[in-house]
């Protein structure tokens, strides 16, 4: 009995010292900045380049870079900010521009505003709006997402078409040259996921249209004409056969890699898989992003990218001060950026460099980093608001029974209908 | 003996040390309740307070950290919410499906397998329980994989001319449902032959004997002295895979995503989109939990009713 008492007095002395201990961290003074990223390949090596960079300016800063898969970075920060707790966090954490909003909406006092740190006038305009909330700049805009069209050009060849009939195209005359294509060679046009709708996201966002009207909160589906276009494209491509279905993202790469498909509408952080296949040297080139027919839309669009966020926890000054002096400011890292990862970023003073100007063989000679770094600043701003992926879904269900046959303004009043119900 | 006779055998043993006795009863008790309340109280605190605390979050609504009383507004919401409503229905077609599905085929390979004459006994019964030891991402990413487009199922299936063209398993709103259905029976039917072979093991012999000399058939055996004398299991077994299927999550985050559409997507599954994909409103994501709670409930209050078991 006593032993037991004894063992009880004990557990709940550890208990308690385990959650007395957090205290002590309350350093405001650390030289210790965490970083959460994902993608090994082009974020976190981003980073790393940052990181030796700024070794020059301040060396006393120790940064540690933590490779997280995205949806457990978004499931972390949801956990812990939620329950108010900052212990565990990183000091800098990497969010997608569609969910930037979303996130400095429901914690608002979790992040910490870069304002001093950086020129917002020097960024691209349309990494603006999803990475600033109430005239706050709380995100330092990182790479930019920048749209193109990846063509195979010996298929197009083949179907005596070539890469020069599609510049300042529409997408009307792309599915004319994709149906040429697929006489010609059999290949189909575009691989699709039918859950992921990236693709209508790019040909909405070319005209400047978005899921949500300005605010960023209100759904804009019944009387978006250009989504409706995009719809009624999307359709007009199935309906020619032109569209492989893949379920994930293995299989798309594997599509592409494999030559099934002859076009690749994407955003350029897509190049360094396309150039995994070595062998398609010199028989890809890269084209304008087709623009919606019958309206106003620009050869311009964006897919993902995504900007790097400052938690309000000790350090915070620091991490944005590191933020600022890298990404947000002249000096050897941008030029290390295009050259070592092939990125496009979004500081619009680094555009000029030389790297941009780098042939690249593999896209028969093309100049693509440049091409990019010219259509990013064409890209119409929108505010992606706080509902992408909600409407994504909604969205995702509904065209099944658009291509189904049912009537495109019964699918897409009914569409507005649930997203209003939905988003709120 | 050398009790005293004017004394009873009860009195012998209180009367000489009623004190000690006493403090032993005491000690008893109290070690019995420390032993009890150490268990209650991690019950309390990692199941009911939890749980209390989703009730009454359940009640309110808001993006992140904004949130507020909204009464009843979630439930209504629930209850008109088409997403919720087909992701019932997504989990319902499966439970529907796959559950007797399950429970018929574990029973005709526990049947099978406890055949006295049986050669390789052991290999088969380890074979079939062996996919339930698998991780539940590891293999519906081979399932995954397995069920491709340009997957070796369909290699298959093209190969021995059954069918003309692959068929889409992950990306048509009917296949994707057979794929799903096919995976958890393949993962979860080995676990239910294990509790039905065990059952078997307890049903008598001489019972099979008295009907085979009384003339039944193998079928008559099966259907009158097999399924009434594991009634208590199959029921068991139904209500933990209704359970398990209700809150059917990984295979199908995993396999289809919920797509194409929601044609795939399980509760719980929206559970996880509420909280995480979309901007986050914990509020209405415990709703859509304390649904399933709900449905739980029903489920196996019919099936009990259905089983009939009064006890």
């Amino acid at each position: 009995m006593k032993k037991f008492l004894v063992l009880l007095f004990i557990s709940m002395l550890v208990l308690s010292a385990c959650s007395s201990g957090s205290n002590s961290e309350a350093d405001a003074d650390t030289n210790d900045i965490k970083v959460w990223a994902w993608d090994p390949n082009f974020n976190v090596k981003a980073m790393e380049l940052a990181k030796e960079a700024y070794k020059e300016e301040n060396s006393e800063l120790n940064i540690e870079i933590i490779e997280n898969a995205q949806d457990d970075i978004i499931q972390k920060l949801n956990t812990s900010l939620s329950s108010g707790t900052t212990k565990g966090m990183p000091n800098i954490v990497l969010i997608e521009d569609y969910r930037a909003q979303s996130f400095l909406r429901s914690y608002p006092d979790m992040f910490y505003a870069v304002d001093d740190a950086i020129n917002t006038e020097e960024f691209a305009k349309y990494k603006i709006p999803p990475t600033s909330f109430e005239g706050k700049q709380y995100g330092v805009p990182f790479d930019s997402g920048v749209a193109g069209l990846y063509v195979r050009t010996d298929y197009l060849e083949e179907a005596g078409y070539s890469s020069e009939d599609l510049q300042n195209a529409d997408w009307e005359q792309v599915i004319e040259i994709g149906k040429a294509v697929k006489e010609a060679t059999g290949k189909q046009m575009i691989t699709q996921d039918p859950k992921d709708l990236g693709l209508l996201r790019m040909m909405i966002q070319t005209s400047g249209a978005w899921y949500l009207e300005e605010d960023g909160v209100t759904p804009n589906i019944a009387n978006n004409e250009a989504l409706k276009e995009a719809f009624r494209l999307y359709k007009e491509m199935i309906d020619a056969d032109l569209v492989k279905p893949h379920a994930d993202w293995s299989q798309f790469i594997a599509s592409i890699n494999n030559g099934d498909i002859s076009m690749v509408p994407s955003g350029n952080w897509i190049t360094p898989s396309i150039k995994a296949e070595a062998s398609q040297s010199g028989k890809w080139a890269v084209a304008p992003f087709p623009k919606l027919p019958g309206m106003e839309s620009v050869n311009a669009s964006n897919l993902g990218g995504s900007s790097w966020y400052v938690l309000n926890i000790p350090g915070k000054e620091k991490a944005a001060e590191f933020l600022g002096k890298t990404f947000g400011a002249e000096g050897k890292f941008h030029q290390q950026f295009v050259e070592e990862i092939g990125g496009v970023g979004t500081y619009q003073p680094a555009l000029e460099g030389d790297a941009y100007q780098a042939e690249d063989e593999f896209f028969g000679g093309q100049k693509i980093l440049s091409d990019f770094a010219s259509w990013t600043e064409e890209i119409p701003q929108v505010n992606y608001g706080l509902h992408t992926y909600v409407i994504e879904d909604i969205l995702a269900n509904e065209i099944q029974k658009y291509l189904d046959g049912e009537n495109l303004d019964t699918v897409m009043d009914n569409a507005q209908s649930l997203a209003e119900q939905q988003a709120k | 003996m050398n009790i005293p006779k004017n004394l009873g055998p009860e009195e012998v043993a209180i009367k000489p040390a009623p004190r000690p006795a006493r403090s032993l009863r005491l000690k008893n008790t109290l070690v019995g309740w420390s032993f009890v309340c150490i268990a209650s109280l991690l019950i309390g605190i990692f199941y009911f307070y939890p749980m209390v605390q989703a009730l009454i979050l359940s009640f309110q609504s808001g993006t992140g950290v904004h949130l507020s009383f909204v009464g009843f507004e979630n439930y209504v919401r629930l209850f008109q919410d088409p997403v919720f409503l087909t992701t019932v229905k997504n989990t319902v077609i499966y439970l529907i499906i796959q559950v007797p599905v399950m429970i018929l085929l574990a029973l005709f390979l526990s049947v099978v397998l406890n055949n006295k004459t049986l050669k390789w006994k052991g290999f088969f019964r380890t074979a079939i329980f062996l996919p339930c030891v698998t991780s539940l991402v590891a293999y519906s990413v081979v399932f995954k994989y397995l069920f491709a487009p340009d997957g070796i199922v369909n290699m298959m299936l093209l190969k021995i001319n059954l069918v003309a063209e692959p068929i889409q398993w992950l990306t048509d709103p009917f296949w994707a449902k057979i794929t799903i259905i096919l995976a958890i029976t393949w993962r979860w039917t080995g676990y239910n032959m294990i509790f039905y072979l065990s059952a078997l093991q307890n049903v008598d012999r001489s019972i099979y004997e008295a009907a085979k000399i009384d003339g039944a058939s193998a079928v008559q055996q099966f259907f009158k002295i097999t399924i009434p004398m594991l009634k208590p299991i199959i029921l068991f077994t139904s209500i933990t895979s209704t359970i398990g299927t209700l809150q059917l999550f990984d295979e199908v985050m995993n396999i289809t995503a919920g797509g194409p559409g929601n044609a795939t997507m399980t509760i719980s599954q929206y559970i996880y989109n509420l909280s995480f994909k979309y901007t986050p409103d914990f509020g209405y994501a415990a709703t859509v939990s304390y649904g399933i709670v709900f449905l739980i409930v029903i489920f196996s209050i019919i099936q009990f009713k259905a089983a009939g078991d009064k006890k």
